[in-house]
């Protein structure tokens, strides 16, 4: 009997009462009669079942908009947005509203309008109060909502070892102490005895110079320095080489690249994202690489570095995290609700940035619904979209508060100027006045610009607090205003849809990774509390996030294979005691990422060779015990330097404006390759470069003929060789064996095979050198270092 | 000399990924698809399993960048010239930029075929191939701007952070010639929006289109790198034997490596593209017969070009029909319509004429038409503004019904009421017929399993053959 009150309850409510969640309790309407149900069964129980339950009943693999039409609960309580039905009236009943298509948002059925006959009958049926017969069977209160599921258990949520606080187990006590360097080392052997198996030995001086150096600053070392480190007979011999290379400046280029990975870091972002010189922010990441600025504050910095007291004039560059985030087109001729989409979209890619790169929890999946792995409510996305809601991108430069505003006031006052000459010097023919005029204007705008003595300094990608707004500005257009200073919540969008709204949410953190009830954020946007609950609040997932990025970096591998998602749908960690030591160790020792190179570097494992043995190939062929080194392949950065290097035309030159890739006589660092958003350099689209629109988790390797086309024929792979060949010619004339040795220790860093001397001699030959025909000669040499240059150990690394 | 190798089958062995790495790393959204990728890449195959039985094999895109006008073509609608210059509600439709009155439509129609279905007098030789063509008359979609309307046709979403469809196609079929790129994208210019079109996204990047700007007709200008700038074939030959001696050399006592392996393999086949691309891109292999029946201009090249690489398995060709947005017509509309319609008219029908009599049209899918459609409303007098609300493509071959219409706009051609297709439903319909099922062709990024077709999207059996 239950189901039928609730049919009887529903049909019941009175045409002058709010329908939402009021129908059980407001009688009052007679009750249907069997010529209701007669009439429901012949003409609308059909229809229903044809058009709609495909999507809407409990049948349906997934009820679209939590919306059931076979049961009368689902339809009294309806879907995302609200009762189908308001019975007896049937204009203001959304069902009768989707099927004429006259709803805004709402036109069902999606595949076209049904025949105006049906639509009549149903509007019918509305009229008649919606009755819906009573069914037998199992109780549907809760079917009404078979897509929500339960609600987010928090207390629970936060068991998931990823959420949990650091817990330091030390490693078990393990036979081959010998062997262990460190702490790493002991969790690792730990479990390597479990499964039987051994470490391999220690790789030779040769290979760690070459690995440490390429890990460190991404380039090959010279055969000076190799040659030095291989004679060097002092117990710390190895020690100094980790502190060498985490001391030279080439350090923060290499790892700042894999932090822009992260942030999708591009030099020209889309075009109406105005200009300014986006490499201060690259340039910051690595000059606060070098300085080892704690971990903490160097993400501190770029949320929220114009809220930090004692941050630096410079440290505003930072911002560009945020500031350098793709914005899509906003067609102004366009709805306030088409923009609106536009709007919260941009959230949702800045949401994903932010919380993968920095928590490994992919909470923009909460964007429409609560999230269906992990413990993220939609409300704790739309508390974090509240923060970006609350923030602007603006030009900002380096400079104290007062004069920056100063200087951009100025810049505003030059651009206003400038366009009133344009306007006049448009006119055809310009009259004589409007030509003085413009003279005049000209003049002063020169005027201004002497008397401006920042004028010329670049303008960072930036942010400020500033709310944003989609607002009508007349009939026919749209405005995003935006307010200086002001902060907003947002509310939740139902479904994901911002022409859907519901409840307000305050800005806040995740609460899951809160301690306690996440309290709302105290200060403009959020942005510093924000990173300072990530820091304080969410330390451990934090610290075991980037913690394993630099692993997976170092050993080729992550602890956690999938390093920005620490979620049930993520990778469990391999070796979860030794995670929690290095993330506890990492924070104790504050956030310092040096140390944490120097620990990794130190140990035994990161020492070994890559060789595998036939014991650990049997037992552990993916080697996720580390019985063995990986043998990685360079990005594309450290391949196109290391050749750079070797061919000795490298600019070691440091920071600054961005260079064009496709320019085969380009010859600073690949880091420093102007990066276009929409438009990659050959070099970068071919070899794996992330594509900059998007937080990128880790590159993908792939192996395509395209990029062996480029080794075979691009101008650069052909400059690189003749350089070279001028090079070997110069340090070793006319030795031919001398040569072949010194390109191998340039380009491999060591000497060459006897077997490899012969064949090189062999092709020399015939390719010319034998002649002695000096461009014949060189020519034979092109050839030879391309293939050299082509080489598989010069891509991989032992 | 260079000897034939097993084709670079696996990309995963290519990364240096292991299978059980990959399918962890992937997570279980691939479901049997991944397990039957990793098997056929084991049997030395590049072309994957598929969910079900395709009926296309491959597929070339016809794109209209900028918008055709449908009740101009294949849409007629005699109620926009009855009423013409009046404004009855139907139409008052919010598109980009403010619009008038009824435009007419100066273009008349004839019932073509056997099929008898109307096609534009713009497009004589068209009407002659339209029993094998279905014409869909009610797509929708999401924004009337076109670098949303292009993302959404192309990436299945409105913003450019996606996989582009070829991308998915390659992702999901593997690739049927090693030789050649298996997504090749053609246009006489660059698009707007450009790479961003044709990008791999997320997904690995050799999935992504190759551009190709067909403007000038020698291969070695179209493909980059595609040749050396003096080196001969023989030396480069020699060269690769070199390479092949010293990995051997090097490699002298150790395990086989299969990334290092699959490097070397990709320098044969790099090297064989060399000839196959260029064989590929050579119009003028082509008999006279057959160029003068494409006719002139880059449209007509870029479709015979589109034949001659679908015929050696390239999945994808994507023509975009100009420089810019060439069928953007908010001035001039008719006067525009006539040249462009001129232009696409012959080697339109000589393509599916051409697949046809080699027995290609069977397996494959060829698809015409805008980002969006055009109003039958009139913007500044002679012009007509973008119209997402109702337009007309047309799928021919690959499975699909020839000689028939589906779906409906209403009276003026302004709004799909009738059989409405999302470009999410293309989308599914597409991939159906290339044998995937758009919700099962999923990977795994952000933490969710993403697909061409979102949440959306339903396969329209009503126009399968």
């Amino acid at each position: 009997m239950t189901a039928l009150c609730v049919v009887l309850a529903a049909a019941s409510a009175r045409s002058d009462e709010p329908p939402a969640g009021q129908a059980a309790e407001t009688p009052g309407r007679p009750i249907p009669t069997a010529d209701d149900y007669a009439f429901f069964e012949s003409r609308i129980r059909p229809l229903l079942v044809e058009h709609c339950h495909e999507c809407h009943s409990r049948q349906a693999e997934t009820p679209q908009a939590g919306l059931l039409l076979d049961n009368a609960d689902g339809i009294a309580r309806g879907g995302d947005s609200g009762p189908a039905v308001v019975p007896g009236r049937p204009d203001d009943s959304l069902l009768i509203q989707a099927v004429r298509y006259t709803h805004e948002l709402v036109q069902m059925p999606p595949a076209g309008q049904l025949p105006e006959a049906a639509i009549a009958e149903l509007a019918a049926w509305v009229e008649r109060g919606a009755p819906f017969p009573p069914t037998t069977g199992p109780d549907l209160s809760s079917a009404g909502q078979p897509v929500a599921g339960q609600p987010i258990d928090i207390e629970q949520g936060k068991q998931f070892w990823s959420f949990r606080p650091l817990v330091e187990v030390p490693p078990a006590p393990a036979a081959g102490q010998a062997w262990i360097e460190r702490r790493i080392d002991a969790y690792l052997m730990a479990t390597m005895q479990t499964s039987g198996l051994s470490p391999s030995p220690r790789a030779d001086r040769r290979t760690l110079i070459r690995r440490a150096s390429f890990d460190l600053v991404g380039l090959p070392p010279t055969p000076e320095e190799i040659e030095a480190f291989v004679r060097d007979d002092s117990p710390d011999a190895y020690a100094r080489l980790i502190e060498r290379l985490l001391a030279s400046p080439h350090y923060g280029e290499r790892w700042g690249r894999y932090w822009l990975d992260l942030v999708r870091y591009c030099d020209v972002p889309e075009p109406w994202a105005g200009s300014g010189a986006a490499w201060l922010y690259r340039d910051w990441i690595v000059d606060a690489l070098n300085r080892d600025l704690p971990y903490d504050r160097f993400v501190t910095l770029q949320l929220a570095a114009d809220h930090v007291p004692d941050a630096r004039v410079e440290d505003i560059a930072a911002l560009g995290f945020l500031g350098l985030s793709p914005t899509y087109w906003k067609e102004l001729k366009l709805a306030p609700g088409v923009i609106q989409v536009v709007v919260a979209e941009e959230w949702e890619e800045r949401v994903n940035t932010l919380t993968s790169t920095l928590l490994g929890v992919t909470v923009a999946c909460a964007r429409c619904h609560d999230h269906k792995f992990d413990p993220v409510a939609q409300h704790d996305y739309y508390a974090l979209a509240g923060v970006l809601a609350s923030t602007r991108l603006v030009p900002r430069p380096l400079l104290p508060a007062g004069e920056a505003a100063g200087l951009l006031a100025t810049l505003d006052e030059l651009r206003t100027m400038q366009a009133q000459v344009d306007k006049l010097l448009a006119q055809n023919p310009v009259p004589p006045e409007d030509k003085t005029k413009a003279d005049e204007l000209k003049a002063q705008i020169k005027a201004l610009r002497k008397a401006t003595p920042a004028i010329d300094e670049p303008l960072a990608f930036a942010v400020d607090d500033a709310s944003v707004h989609v607002l009508p500005d007349g009939p026919h257009r749209t405005m995003v205003e935006y307010r200086a200073g002001q902060a907003q919540d947002v509310p939740l969008h139902i479904r994901g849809n911002p022409l859907n709204p519901g409840d307000v949410v305050p800005r806040r953190f995740l609460a899951v990774l809160s301690q306690g009830t996440p309290e709302p954020f105290q200060h403009g946007s959020g942005r510093l509390d924000l990173a300072q609950a990530i820091f304080d609040d969410a330390a451990p997932l934090a610290a075991r996030v980037m913690v394993n990025r630099v692993w997976r970096h170092h050993f080729g591998r992550g602890l956690v294979e999938t390093p920005s998602n620490f979620g049930a749908q993520g990778d469990r960690p391999t070796h979860p005691e030794l995670l929690d030591d290095l993330a506890a160790r990492f924070i104790a020792g504050g956030w310092s990422l040096k140390w944490l190179h120097r620990e990794i570097m130190l140990s035994a494992a990161w020492r070994q060779q890559s060789t595998p043995h036939a014991d650990g190939q049997a037992v552990d062929p993916d080697n996720r015990h580390l019985w063995r080194m990986n043998r990685r392949r360079l990005e594309v950065e450290a391949w196109r330097d290391a050749m750079l290097a070797a061919c000795d035309s490298l600019d070691r030159s440091i920071g600054g404006p961005p260079a064009e890739l496709n320019e085969p006589a380009n010859r600073r660092r690949t880091i420093y390759g102007t990066v276009k958003r929409r438009e990659l350099a050959d070099l970068l689209r071919l070899y794996d470069f992330p594509d900059p629109t998007a937080h990128s988790p880790a590159r993908l390797p792939t192996t395509t003929p395209l990029q062996q086309l480029y080794v075979l024929n691009s101008p650069f792979i052909g400059r690189q060789a003749e350089l070279l060949a001028a090079r070997l010619q110069s340090e070793r004339p006319a030795d031919t064996k001398a040569q072949v040795s010194r390109a191998h220790q340039l380009l491999f860093g060591r000497e060459p095979t006897v077997g490899e001397v012969t064949i090189a001699r062999e092709f020399l030959a015939q390719a010319g050198e034998a002649g002695g025909e000096p461009s014949a000669v060189a020519e034979a040499w092109r050839q030879y270092l391309e293939v050299l240059l082509a080489s598989n150990e010069l891509m991989f690394i032992d | 000399m260079i000897h034939p190798s097993p084709p670079i089958s696996d990309p995963l062995a290519a990364a240096g990924i292991s299978r059980r790495e990959a399918l962890s790393r992937l997570g279980g959204g691939l479901g049997t698809l991944s397990l039957a990728t990793l098997l056929a890449a084991d049997a030395g195959g590049a072309v994957h399993a598929t969910h079900f039985a395709p009926r296309a094999k491959r597929v070339i895109q016809l794109f209209m960048n900028g918008g055709p006008f449908q009740a101009d073509l294949f849409d007629p609608k005699p109620a926009i010239n009855q009423y013409a210059g009046q404004r009855p509600d139907t139409v008052n439709l919010r598109t980009e930029n403010a619009t008038g009155g009824l435009m007419p439509v100066p273009f008349a129609f004839t019932p073509s075929g056997s099929s008898g279905l109307p096609v534009s007098d713009l497009l004589p030789n068209f009407q002659r191939v339209i029993d094998d063509v279905c014409v869909l008359r009610s797509l929708h979609t999401d924004n009337p701007n076109h670098g949303p309307a292009l993302f959404m046709m192309n990436n299945g979403t409105i913003i450019p952070t996606r996989p582009s469809m070829g991308s998915w196609f390659l992702y999901g079929l593997g690739t049927e010639n090693e030789n050649l790129p298996g997504y090749v994208v053609l246009c006489p210019g660059r698009p707007v929006r450009f790479a961003e079109l044709w990008t791999s996204a997320f997904l690995p990047g050799e999935h992504q289109g190759t551009y190709i700007n067909h403007s000038q007709l020698d291969p070695r200008q179209m493909i980059s790198f595609l040749r050396h700038a003096s080196r001969e074939p023989s030396v480069q030959s020699r060269q690769i034997e070199l390479l092949k001696r010293l990995e051997q050399e090097r490699s002298l006592g150790r395990a086989g490596d299969d990334a290092l392996d699959a490097r070397l393999r990709a320098m044969e086949v790099a090297f064989r593209m060399q000839f196959a691309a260029t064989d590929a891109f050579q119009l003028e292999a082509e008999p006279a017969a057959v160029r003068e029946e494409y006719g002139e201009g880059h449209f007509a090249n870029a479709c015979l070009l589109a034949r001659r690489l679908s015929e050696r398995g390239v999945r994808f060709v994507q023509v975009y029909y100009g420089n810019g947005q060439p069928w953007d017509t908010h001035t001039n509309h008719n006067e525009q319509t006539k040249k462009l319609c001129a232009d696409i008219d012959r080697p339109m029908a000589a393509l599916l004429m051409d697949l046809k009599r080699r027995g290609l049209l069977a397996d494959t899918l060829v698809i015409w038409g805008g980002e969006f459609g055009r109003t039958p409303v009139s913007e500044g007098g002679d012009g007509r503004d973008h119209n997402h609300f109702g337009f007309t493509m047309w799928l021919a071959g690959g499975g699909v019904r020839g000689g028939m219409a589906y779906g409906a706009t209403d009276e003026f051609g302004f709004r799909a009421v009738e059989n409405r297709l999302h470009i999410h439903d293309l989308h599914a319909t597409i991939l159906h017929l290339l044998g995937l099922d758009h919700e099962r062709l999923t990977y795994r990024y952000a933490g969710r399993d993403f697909r061409l077709t979102d949440v959306y999207g339903r396969v329209v059996p009503d126009i399968l053959a």
